[in-house]
């Protein structure tokens, strides 16, 4: 009686284990709020980068009106929405936040990362140091790890150039040969490097030691139609912006697709060409609805 | 065994064979002695003047048409026992190498009856029409382009398969036979003093002949692509690369944009001064994403047409168009920078003016008298940040509907802000 019981246990055990660990990994976005304004009521204007900052800050790039904004959301209130003033001429379109609250801007206009006190005051243009060479630097996009190390993605030179939170450069790896056009990156917690090809449609990884990239995931055509940013989330899930799509597709830590989340549209909840995604740690998202000029926030569910 | 006698080996086996099944097929249909090949003949009264032309299809000849066709019944047309492709490939089955880099798309689509003739004919191979005149009646802009060029390239006058394979290239692009410079070179002696000279000392017989020649025909001496950069056309190869006898002959004096901003430093400097910039241009390649930097057949040395170019990257816009129901005729045409700016913008989607309603209303005239009201003083009533724009309704690169809306019911589309209206 006794192996009867015991057989039938592990069986039992191997149906549910493997289904247990797949449904840890399917994620669904709920719509939680929708970012409209600033504190005065003055409307967002083609935001493409938001930044989950330490704590409960959320960091817009209101870039249609060259300025950031800076809220706070408190168990899925919303508050804040001061306007943080760049230079003249600044068209932010990605953001980071360190553990120090500093806020490193891309300027898209000018192609230079700018790096701004927590208070929002201009502190300096952050430029990496010591490169072999010096050819111009030129960022489509940049991440920071947990270390607030940098990691830019030069599309002038082809490479992500690794550097320490002062921009001391520590390390480069080249982009595939046969890459088309990386428009984003990510970084997890082990210091794994993720690109992202937009033409390809394909994301490549580097581990920390690694020197190359190698293809993470198979050609993501079938899923994605033009995908331009990409987040992990804190269990290494990753988020791609599908812009031409408009949709968010999920990759699990393995290169498989899990699936499209949210649809195209105006109603709240969809979305019109996605731009930049941040998780803040409390399995919630902040994504930069560009084309409905607004910021919109999820609950991730598992 | 030999190479030559193994060759010689298969083709007698071959030959062994294809009798051997003839009388297999005879018996499976039960044909009385004599019948085969001449029953059939009996109604299809034309076939024997068919069978007149000088090249026919072996089993035609061996009077196999059982072999194709089933003589009761059949599920494909002209009585075929199985797909056309699949009876052709039965027995040419190695015409097309395993991970061959280019296809003939009509090889690929299993359609050889629209290059040969499966029973008789007067060309070579049961072609339908001689080589070349076969090749252009597809490929009709290669054709009259070959045809209105000044200067014509000797193989091309003779056919088209001096150069390619009709049916797959093994290790080449576009079916050639060989990849460039290896096919180029099979006719071009590199090793004369003028061949050098011509190229200014640089060592070309490495590099890829067609990125400045044209290997078809053009209205260019040395058949070169009819609009040519200038630096090219005036034999200054140094002016962007390292000197010929350098280790790196090839190597350009600056990377991307930065060799092309020397010359053209107004039209670098004012696309990188505006807000939105099309990436590539300060990407590795830089200009030459987009641009031929030697030579081209499109003017503005563009790489290709402009739907070639753009849907290179842009592919999911293109493939947008041929499944919308109604064509915009900008996207149909390929004419792009009819809306969107190349390198740079002010405005979103790179378009080529601030307002969506301004860029529409320059060719959609009736937006200046009568109109669903529209522009900056109209607020979305969906979404107070957004004005009402053409965009609001219809999908500028086409949609599955009609009017290249958004929804396949207009009142779908109204209801969507006309909430109350919604029934």
């Amino acid at each position: 009686m006794i192996p009867k019981m015991m057989k039938f246990l592990a069986a039992l055990l191997l149906m549910v284990f493997p289904a247990s660990a797949i449904a840890a990994d399917a994620v669904k976005m709920k719509h939680v709020l929708s970012i409209y304004a600033d504190s005065k009521g003055g409307g967002m204007k083609n935001p493409e980068g938001v930044a989950c900052g330490p704590g409960s800050a959320v960091i817009v790039a209101d870039t249609g009106n060259g300025r950031l904004l800076k809220f706070s959301v408190q168990d899925k209130n919303l508050s804040g929405g001061e306007e943080i003033t760049l230079p003249e001429g600044v068209a932010p379109i990605r953001l980071q936040v360190n553990a120090k609250g500093e806020i490193l801007v891309l300027d898209g206009k000018q192609r230079r990362i700018l790096r701004l006190n927590p208070d929002g005051t201009f502190n300096a243009i952050f430029s990496p140091e010591g490169l072999a060479t010096t050819t111009p630097v030129i960022p489509r996009s940049f991440k920071l790890d947990s270390a607030d190390n940098v990691y830019l993605d030069d599309i002038f030179s082809g490479r992500i150039i690794v550097t320490d939170p002062a921009g001391k450069f520590l390390r480069q790896i080249e982009f595939p040969k046969d890459s088309r056009f990386i428009s984003d990156l990510a970084v997890d917690q082990r210091g794994t490097i993720f690109i992202l090809d937009s033409i390809k449609s394909v994301v490549y990884s580097a581990g920390p030691s690694d020197t190359s990239f190698s293809p993470l995931t198979k050609d993501l055509d079938k899923s994605v139609t033009f995908p331009v940013a990409m987040s992990l989330d804190a269990q290494g899930v990753l988020y791609l912006a599908d812009e031409h799509g408009s949709g968010i597709v999920v990759i699990q830590r393995d290169g498989t697709v899990q699936g499209r989340l949210l649809t195209s549209g105006w109603k709240e909840g969809q979305l019109r060409y996605p731009d930049q995604i941040c998780f803040n740690g409390k399995e919630e998202a902040f994504v930069a609805d560009r084309e409905n000029s607004r910021v919109q926030m999820f609950d991730v569910l598992r | 065994m030999n190479a030559r006698y193994k060759v010689m080996l298969l083709c007698v086996m071959i030959a062994l064979c294809i009798p051997a099944l003839a009388p297999a097929q005879a018996a499976k249909f039960k044909l009385k002695p004599g019948a085969q090949g001449k029953i059939c003949l009996d109604c299809h009264t034309a076939f024997p003047e068919k069978l007149k032309n000088p090249f026919i299809h072996t089993p035609v000849k061996g009077g196999e048409c059982i072999g194709c066709h089933n003589p009761h019944a059949a599920r494909y047309g002209k009585m075929l026992s199985e797909l056309s492709s699949d009876i052709c490939r039965k027995c040419h089955g190695g015409i097309v190498p395993e991970k061959a880099l280019s296809k003939h798309k009509v090889v690929a689509d299993g359609e050889c009856m629209k290059c040969h003739d499966p029973h008789a004919a007067k060309n070579k191979f049961n072609l339908l029409l001689p080589v070349s005149d076969l090749c252009v009646s597809c490929h009709k802009t290669m054709g009259e382009a070959i045809a209105k060029a000044k200067f014509r390239h000797a193989p091309v006058e003779k056919g088209c398969l001096n150069c390619h394979d009709p049916h797959a290239a093994a290790n080449a692009p576009f079916l050639l036979k060989e990849a460039a410079p290896g096919l180029c070179l099979k006719c071009h002696r590199t090793d004369k003093p003028s061949f050098a000279s011509r190229h200014m000392n640089y060592p070309v017989e490495r590099a890829q002949c067609t990125s400045c020649h044209d290997p078809h025909g053009s209205d260019r001496g040395a058949l070169l692509y009819n609009n040519v950069h200038q630096p090219m056309g005036n034999r200054m190869c140094s002016q962007c690369h390292a000197e010929p006898n350098s280790p790196t002959p090839f190597a350009t004096k600056k990377q991307g944009y930065e060799l092309c901003r020397a010359c053209h430093s107004s039209m670098v400097n004012e696309a990188l001064g505006k807000n939105k910039l099309h990436w590539p241009l300060v990407s590795k390649a830089g200009c030459t994403s987009c641009h031929s930097p030697h030579a081209a057949k499109e003017a503005m040395l563009l790489k290709g047409s402009q739907l070639v170019v753009c849907g290179k990257c842009h592919e999911d816009a293109i493939e947008r168009q041929k499944r919308s129901l109604a064509k915009h005729p900008p996207v149909l045409e390929g004419n792009c920078t009819a809306c969107h700016s190349p390198h740079s913008s002010d405005s979103a989607f790179l378009l080529n003016q601030a307002s969506i309603v301004d860029l529409c209303g320059s060719c959609h005239d009736w937006l200046k008298h009568s109109t669903h009201p529209i522009g900056p003083k109209v607020v979305d009533p969906r979404n107070k940040n957004l004005t009402v724009t053409c965009l609001s309704c219809h999908r500028s690169h086409g949609s599955e509907y009609k009017r290249m809306a958004y929804y396949a019911e207009m009142n779908d589309q109204c209801v969507q802000c006309h909430e109350l209206m919604k029934r």
